[in-house]
């Protein structure tokens, strides 16, 4: 079809809206006072196979700071990860990094 | 109650008749819980806190990610209520455990532990009761607070038993 009367036009994506398909998105656990330390560590390991220091080390994030990153990638796999930790019943959320 | 500990590859307990006759009662609570329509549990911090937010901030995906979880969430719950019910012995005993038994014990006494947690207010302050606090009328939130610490029991030993297993140490 691309004759010489063909329109030529792209599809229109400016840079901001490239940056932001870039821009990973990121599953947030957040402290919560019932939550055993030692649950969160077996939860962190058992969802996304992190060792055991690792693991230990994002809880103490969420324990000291209040919340740690604990994934990121595409929107639809941070819901899947938020999904499964609140199967496990961790208080998480999903959001585009900023 | 004895506390979760590893047998082969099997996580073996034993609860006294007060003890399987007070999880059951309280897995009856939860799945009363459960079975309210969504619509008619909003705001109750309980529910909340069971079925959470997606999102912090932005109540557009928020709501995307409920219609697109809670279902699946919920029914979850409820087959996890239901291995925990099938496993109780009813009159007290030996808890005996499969991995995936253990993790459904492992998510609902999490559950309930934060929906009394929740109902109770539980802080990063909050103090278990003391032993002999007895108060001759009996005090139900003492009652209850003690029942969540017997349920912080339960869940530590059961996942201590299960670190121990997956890291071959201990």
């Amino acid at each position: 079809m691309a004759g010489p009367l063909a329109p030529a036009w792209t599809p229109e994506t400016t840079s901001r809206e490239e940056s932001d398909l870039d821009r990973p998105w990121v599953t947030v656990v957040w402290d919560d006072p019932v939550n055993l330390m030692t649950y969160v560590t077996f939860v962190l390991q058992e969802l996304f196979g992190y060792d055991e220091p690792t693991a230990t080390q994002l809880m103490l994030q969420v324990h000291n700071e209040g919340k740690a990153i604990v994934s990121s990638g595409p929107r639809e796999r941070m819901e899947h990860d938020t999904n499964r930790l609140h199967a496990y019943g961790l208080w998480a959320t999903y959001q585009r990094d900023a | 109650m004895k506390p979760f500990r590893r047998k082969g590859e099997e996580l073996v307990a034993r609860l006294v008749d007060a003890e399987a006759d007070i999880v059951g009662l309280l897995l009856d609570q939860l799945e009363q819980l459960l079975a309210v329509d969504p619509v008619d549990s909003g705001g109750d911090p309980v529910m909340d806190r069971l079925l959470p937010r997606g999102h912090a901030t932005d109540p557009e995906i928020a709501a995307d990610y409920r219609d697109l979880t809670e279902a699946g969430l919920r029914s979850g719950k409820a087959d996890d209520l239901a291995m925990v019910r099938a496993t109780l012995p009813p009159h007290g005993g030996e808890v005996r455990l499969d991995a995936d038994q253990a993790r459904a014990w492992l998510r609902t006494t999490n559950d309930l532990r934060l929906a009394l947690g929740t109902r109770l207010g539980i802080s990063a302050d909050t103090e278990p009761p003391e032993p002999d606090a007895s108060d001759d009328d009996a005090d139900e939130e003492g009652s209850q607070l003690a029942v969540y610490y017997w349920l912080t029991a339960v869940q530590g030993s059961l996942v201590d038993a299960l670190a121990a297993g997956r890291g071959g140490r201990r």
